[in-house]
């Protein structure tokens, strides 16, 4: 089986069965890496960093290759990564507002 | 050489012509779709202006009692709500935008016209919702903003706000659609050669506008989730006295209402940009600048919600940043404010009602930037806030920026979508009493707000000093409703016995000239060929505004559509559908169910919904039928539109979970009571992420097994799929389930409540995929799959991967950081 699948009269190209199968592989490891992390005690003072760098990894996977995004050019691209982007301002944002409104806000009752 | 217009041989039938009520109820033309909305918003539009004049006799005189406090309450939250969602979005985005984006680009319908139908009777099917208050329960009363926890069942009980829960919740559905259509129909259904850079600023400003669509109306929709939570289920994502903060619920709003002024704005500034150039007659100004400014605006709108919440106390950094992105914003509007101007200047006005309207929207809209200036000084604006300062303020935006130019684009698209002339001595009289009224009612208000006077107040002592700036006001809005009474009227007499108008009345720019009026229902006879910017200036004149064509265009003989080959026999449109009526109906059934606690109907609505959802799918013309269909065309680019609308789907997907994430991530550690993130069951949930991780390499392979046509793999990893969905759902019922033995159920505290919503929110999302996987297992166990039809397969993985990767956010930040603090 040829590791590159032609689709749509030969304008894009998808990766095949191996190539899949190669980030099935990274999936599981570094799934196995963040349990591994939870665990064991004495990484707890770099659990959030390193869980982080973790996921972002294999978001990427998912989406450069499962779904296509590596191959399907800018256009797609840019309709995912800017609200992409705008979402997570928004999750940074509000975990900061509330952080600080948490400090300052007077005890309850 | 341009290409030189052509008579047609034979009448062609308008797009009004034919079909009866049956044609209108299943139609999914966008030029019907847009006349619908049209009707919807004149109506919701009387029910919202009399509202406003009701609230100014109320404030006739001190300690007056003409409406009761709560009628009183009642009328200024309808009259925002309706307003904002049922008259000026509808009329600008459902009306203008429908009707005009593809003729504007040069194509045929929308790119999902079913899915524009659908929007439609959704957003028809919400403002009934917001209006059955009248009937049943009473109108809502916690003002637009509907800030929580006014509006928890505690402090107002009975039904009121539980119309404008789900009649908000079916309204951001019915935009979110509209969104994700328009961006689609935009980026991938341009005419050869239209490029970015050639687009008319209408569509320039439609664009970016579905992409602030998609982005900020997710942020609402979860809000409103979290308030029908409390009211229904009687969660606490706004009571102070669980834990929880009520701010969160402006934040919420917020990051959806700040933007929602600029997707207000911006189509205006579209309009405003076709208008001025074409009464000028000249092009645009610094159109490369204008498309910028656009865009620049946008951005920043998504991050200056904050100055909204300048008064809750959000420490001097958080002031201060959005403080600097509310002034920022000022520059491209500023830009915006000097090319219109700078297209004026100089150039060959004709002073008809559509200009006159446009250049009072330049300067009344600029008033209200002034003081929106000054509301980014957070100083100045703890001294503004919740004063009738603000009230002008927005109105001088709202109504001085997005009525004058809808307006406009009244008078000079009229005639393109009726076939009729708007009167224009009539039209004269109702842009001056406009003017007039409008600036007697709101600029008063600025000085009033400065004294003191707080908006939303039911009445005032007649010691204030407020009372002759009050009846001036009033007396402004009637003069006002007196204008809109004679614009009614002219409606009316245009559609009875107005003039006929010509196919380019205005010696106009852009596209939907070269068409007769009004339009037929294909709208171009010929897909045409853009040359240039003003594509249809370029067709009459040429680029150098040779007189030559003009001479043929002076005798106002009706111009064609651009024909530079013979216009083809066979144009294949969309079918009518009945199924987005259908559709709509069972939302409208399941809210109605819910809200008047009659659970029966609500199973009855979500089994309409199903039904006609699959109904949909079956008659969809491009199942199997790749490309060959006009409808789905590939676009310019060589994507499938359906690529590019589940792309948008996705993204705005994506500030979705952002936001239910966000949320869990605050409350998780703010429980007064009962179990916290220590409950999680970490193998249980690594198995299942390993689980939903190999369900997308299942789902890849049977991608890639139906693109090669391998029918026997596609149905087995397909089924595998399915398998693995299943799994993964009933691992998340064994969760549930165990947490609800261990006495964590929904209510029991923040962090239940955030996490089963998070969590089950996602489940939901998964439930969706095994249910489209499972339809698309039987078809390809049917040889109703294969070849032809993998973009079917492609679109369902899509998806389902996106599913995976927000499992894959939950588990990290929900699961593996439970020991890590909240917010």
């Amino acid at each position: 089986m040829s590791d590159i699948a032609d689709t749509h009269g030969g304008q894009v190209h998808h990766p095949g069965a191996a190539t899949y199968l190669i980030i099935a592989a990274f999936l599981v490891v570094l799934t196995a890496m963040e349990i591994t992390v939870f665990y064991v005690h004495a990484l707890r003072p770099v659990l959030v960093p390193v869980l982080i760098v973790l996921a972002a990894a294999k978001f990427a996977l998912v989406v450069m290759f499962y779904m296509h995004l590596k191959y399907d050019g800018w256009l797609l691209t840019g309709v995912f990564v800017f609200p992409l982007m705008m979402a997570t301002v928004l999750l940074v944002a509000l975990i900061l507002l509330f952080a600080y409104l948490s400090n300052h806000m007077a005890p309850i009752g | 050489m341009a290409a030189q217009p052509k008579p047609l041989p034979v009448h062609q039938p308008s797009y009004l012509e034919g079909g009866g009520i049956v044609g209108w109820l299943t139609t999914i033309d966008h030029k019907r779709v847009a006349v619908m909305y049209l009707a919807s918003a004149l109506l919701f539009m009387a029910f919202g202006g009399l509202e406003a004049m009701a609230i100014r006799v109320q404030l006739w005189t001190p300690d007056n009692h003409a409406l009761s406090a709560a009628t009183y309450n009642a009328f200024f939250t309808m009259h925002g709500t309706t307003m904002i969602f049922l008259v000026v979005m509808p009329l600008l985005l459902g009306f203008f935008g429908n009707f005009l984006i593809p003729l504007q680009i040069g194509a045929r319908d929308v790119a999902f016209p079913r899915l524009n139908a659908l929007s439609f009777w959704l957003a028809l099917v919400a403002g009934i919702l917001l209006h059955l208050g009248w009937i049943r329960g009473g109108l809502p009363d916690a003002g637009w903003f509907g800030y929580a926890n006014l509006t928890e069942r505690y402090f107002t009980p009975g039904l009121a706000i539980d119309w404008w829960v789900v009649g908000l919740l079916v309204s951001g559905t019915s935009t979110v659609l509209t969104g994700l259509n328009f961006l689609t129909t935009i980026i991938a259904m341009r005419a050869p050669g239209m490029t970015y850079m050639r687009m008319p600023m209408f569509m320039w400003s439609l664009l970016v506008t579905s992409i602030l669509i998609l982005i900020a109306f997710p942020a609402l929709t979860i809000g409103l989730i979290f308030l029908l939570f409390d009211r229904f289920f009687d969660t606490h994502f706004y009571v102070a006295s669980a834990g929880a903060t009520p701010i969160l619920w402006q934040h919420l709003f917020w990051l959806f209402g700040h933007p929602e002024v600029y997707i207000m704005a911006l189509p205006a500034f579209g309009i405003i940009s076709e208008v001025v150039p074409t009464f000028s007659r000249k092009p645009l100004f610094g159109y490369p600048m204008m498309a910028y400014s656009i865009c620049l605006i946008a951005f920043l709108s998504y991050g200056v919600w904050g100055h909204h919440m300048f008064a809750t106390g959000m420490g001097p950094v958080a002031d201060s940043a959005f403080a600097i992105t509310s002034m920022l914003i000022a520059i491209p509007t500023g830009v915006k404010v000097f090319s219109w101007i700078a297209t004026v200047w100089g150039g060959s006005l004709r002073m008809t009602t559509a200009f006159y309207f446009a250049l009072g929207m330049i300067l009344e809209f600029t008033i209200g930037g002034l003081s929106g200036i000054m509301h980014a000084s957070a100083p100045i604006d703890l001294q503004q806030t919740d004063s009738y300062f603000v009230v002008a303020h927005f109105h001088y935006v709202l109504f001085g920026g997005a009525m004058f130019a809808i307006l406009s684009a009244f008078y000079y698209w009229w005639p393109k979508i009726t076939g009729r002339m708007l009167g224009e001595r009539i039209g004269k009289w109702h842009f001056w009493l406009t003017v007039v009224g409008f600036n007697v009612t709101f600029f008063p208000m600025h000085i009033v707000g400065m004294w003191g006077m707080p908006r939303r107040t039911y009445t005032y002592g007649a010691d204030m000093g407020w009372t002759h700036l009050n009846q001036l006001e009033t007396v402004g809005a009637f003069i006002l409703g007196i204008a809109f009474l004679l614009f009614y009227i002219n409606i009316f007499k245009s559609l009875v016995s107005g003039e006929h108008a010509p196919a380019d009345p205005w010696d106009g720019r852009s596209l939907e000239w070269s068409t007769p009026s009004p339009p037929p229902a294909y709208n171009f006879a010929t897909i045409p060929q853009i040359r240039g910017r003003d594509a249809w200036w370029i067709l009459k004149y040429g680029r150098a505004g040779s007189r030559g064509v003009a001479a043929y265009m002076s005798g106002q003989a009706p111009s064609q559509p651009l024909a530079s080959a013979p216009a083809d026999v066979h144009i294949h449109m969309p079918a009518p559908s009945i199924f987005p009526l259908v559709t709509s109906l069972g939302v409208g059934t399941m809210g109605l169910g819910l809200i008047i606690d009659w659970y029966r109907i609500v199973i009855i609505g979500a089994a309409v919904v199903v039904l006609s959802i699959i109904g949909m799918g079956f008659e969809y013309p491009d199942f199997g039928q790749e490309s060959h269909d006009p409808e789905h065309a590939p676009s310019s680019g060589g994507i499938d539109v359906r690529k590019i609308g589940i792309w948008s789907f996705i993204g705005s997907e994506c500030v979705f979970f952002a936001s239910l994430i966000s949320t869990f991530i605050v409350y998780k550690a703010r429980s007064v009571t009962g179990p916290g993130p220590e409950i999680l069951n970490i193998p249980l949930t690594s198995f299942s992420t390993f689980i939903l991780l190999m369900s997308s390499l299942l789902m890849v392979l049977a991608l890639a097994a139906t693109q090669r046509g391998d029918k026997r793999w596609e149905r087995i990893w397909l089924g595998g799929t399915v398998m693995f969905g299943l799994i993964f759902l009933c691992g998340q019922v064994y969760e549930f389930t165990s947490f609800m033995h261990e006495g964590m159920g929904l209510t029991t505290n923040l962090f239940s409540q955030s996490f089963f919503v998070l969590v089950g929110f996602h489940g939901a999302h998964v439930a969706i995929g095994v249910i489209w996987l499972s339809v698309l297992l039987v078809a390809a166990m049917t040889g109703n799959l294969g070849k032809s039809r993998a973009t079917s397969v492609e679109l369902a993985g899509l998806y389902w991967h996106f599913v995976d990767v927000v499992w894959i956010i939950i588990f990290t930040l929900v699961y593996l950081m439970q020991a890590v603090p909240g917010a």
